[in-house]
């Protein structure tokens, strides 16, 4: 069966200027060769930090942006030749306040959206009924989105990239910005989805929310993927290594390069923490990078330093601040 | 729009236009108040028309809600058009709001039995403005600040359309600038009506003013797709 989802070879250029008088044109590569394949009812992940490449990625897949090179199916539909088609049939749900009709309440803006995605009208109400219901607002649609917390909104957002009752589901951060209360809530309704047989795939750049969820993950850094596999399969990747954290105030980013070059280390990345910094160095298993460590701190002002076995969010941190390695999976 | 918005911007700023160049009219003694009353009372609609559809349109990137509707297959005519509608019903309703008031406090009395035609006169230039928003508000899917020209246009219209000044009486260029723009024909043609003339005198002053709106709403439309396929080839949807 072919894959619901795939992503072959995208790119993605764009192109910005500078300056008002001189102007100067960039280019900017913000997808840089990304293949992933999602298969039937697939809850798939796309992991990585801010400007990444996920939300350039997901918009070429819903037929928002054309790829600069490289091709993208859903359906086995081409998402530039068929756009109409791949619209009918897939979902489109973002994160954050925007993107909704504030004036209206929560019933007219699905309202709108189930007329535009084509929603039977003698099918429309009880629809919208249900999706209000799933997301938990069917006590609050006839108040104005403009008076909803930013859970609700969200909540609304997924209702709206439901109504038409698509195969395939796009959710592009969904709980950015949302407490932790609010943000459960939705990775259970999310979990919902894929327990509907829904075919999802998320972009957050929570490694928790990734591993909660997901069944298969890509890590996307600089545009590129440097990891695919399960979460398993990720977690095992730094099981046996070792993390030293030192605390530090104030450090030239010569000495964090520095730390780069100690023979054994993996990644190093730098976490601002109130008035101090703490540098984690990340190490392979058996080695012992402590003492070379404070050697080349030599000069900087040194707090608590502690060593500790890696968790799942060290692998991502050092898949995401190290150059791309070879991929999983 | 909420009451305490709507009440001052589309009737209280009308009601005092109209009342303020027909004061001013009769002060200057150049033309009788119906001139003035027909002028700003069908004018008027324009801002609903213009304001409006520019807003209606424009806004959907400012609250991005311009990606969601984009990524819908609803066919991109129907959204576009879709959005028209509301504001040509405001524009009538505030437009037989400044004729009302008119009869009631400068007791302006048209032609017997010219309602009809004179509230089909108004329908053709609402559209017709309506239609000049909706282009101004494409614009305002690639530009920015695109309420600086819709003010600019919407003053230019007081000017050049006859609005307050008979368009014999501006200069050559003004005046063919005006004949370009939606409510300079409908003004005219319901003018003609208010003193009398039949539906027929002034058809052809409605066609034209009809086929200024449908000019002006198909440059738009055309101006949305080439910005809708502009913004996924060059990713200048949600940026300016």
């Amino acid at each position: 069966m072919p894959p619901v989802v795939e992503a072959i070879d995208l790119h993605r250029t764009y192109r910005t200027t500078t300056g008002t008088f001189r102007r100067r044109s960039l280019e900017v590569e913000a997808v840089r060769g990304v293949s992933f394949a999602i298969e039937e009812g697939e809850l798939f992940g796309l992991l990585g930090p801010n400007g990444a490449g996920k939300t350039t990625t997901i918009k070429m897949l819903i037929t928002l942006l054309i790829p600069t090179a490289g091709q993208a199916l859903v359906l086995g539909h081409d998402v530039v030749d068929d756009a109409h088609w791949v619209r009918e049939r897939i979902g489109y749900v973002f994160g954050g306040d925007r993107g909704l009709y504030e004036r209206l309440s929560a019933l007219d803006n699905l309202r709108y959206f189930a007329e535009l995605y084509g929603v039977e009208p003698r099918r429309q109400r009880a629809r919208i009924g249900e999706l209000l219901e799933l997301v938990g607002l069917e006590s609050r649609e006839k108040e104005r989105v403009e008076g909803y917390s930013r859970g609700m909104r969200q909540r609304l957002h997924i209702a709206r990239g439901l109504l038409h009752d698509p195969p395939v589901l796009f959710l592009d951060e969904p709980t950015i910005g949302v407490d932790p209360v609010g943000a459960r809530e939705l990775r259970q309704t999310i979990f919902g989805l894929k327990a509907a047989g829904k075919t999802v795939l998320l972009t957050t750049h929570y490694m928790f929310e990734a591993d909660a969820l997901c069944d298969r993950i890509a890590v996307v850094t600089r545009g590129k993927i440097v990891a695919e596999g399960t979460p398993r399969d990720l977690k095992a990747r730094v099981s046996d290594g070792v993390v030293v954290e030192i605390e530090v105030y104030g450090i030239e980013n010569g000495k964090v390069e520095s730390l780069r070059a100690i023979d054994g280390v993996t990644s190093v990345a730098v976490e601002d923490r109130d008035q101090a910094q703490v540098v984690v160095v990340q190490a392979e298993a058996g080695r012992e990078p402590t003492h070379d460590v404070l050697a080349r701190l030599d000069g900087v002002s040194l707090g608590r330093v502690t060593t500790r076995e890696p968790t799942l969010e060290d692998a991502y941190v050092a898949l995401v601040t190290e150059e791309p390695v070879a991929v999983d999976g | 729009m909420s009451p305490r918005i709507y009440i001052p911007t589309m009737l209280g700023a009308p009601l005092f236009q109209i009342l303020f160049f027909t004061y001013l009219g009769r002060y200057a003694g150049s033309q009788d108040d119906a001139f003035f009353i027909v002028g700003n009372a069908i004018q008027v609609a324009a801002m609903s028309g213009i304001y409006g559809m520019t807003m209606g349109i424009a806004n959907e990137r400012q609250y991005g809600t311009l990606q969601p509707l984009l990524a819908t297959p609803a066919n991109r005519f129907a959204i576009f058009s879709g959005r028209a509608l509301p504001y040509v019903a405001n524009g009538l309703a505030v437009s037989a709001f400044g004729f009302a008031v008119s009869w009631l406090l400068l007791d302006f009395r048209p032609a017997e039995g010219s309602v009809p035609a004179l509230a089909l006169a108004v329908l053709v230039t609402t559209c017709s403005c309506v239609s000049l928003g909706m282009l101004i508000g494409s614009i305002g899917l690639r530009a920015r600040d695109v309420f600086f020209g819709a003010n600019l246009v919407y003053f230019l219209m007081l000017l050049v359309c006859g609005v307050n000044v008979a368009s014999d009486d501006l200069p050559g260029w003004l005046a063919a600038i005006g004949s370009g723009l939606p409510l300079t024909h409908g003004i005219e043609a319901a003018r003609e009506i208010v003193s009398g003339s039949a539906l027929g005198d002034v058809a052809g002053l409605l066609w034209t003013e009809a086929l200024i709106g449908v000019l002006y709403a198909t440059a738009a439309y055309v101006l949305f797709r080439v910005f809708e396929s502009e913004g996924r080839r060059r990713a200048s949807l949600e940026t300016y």
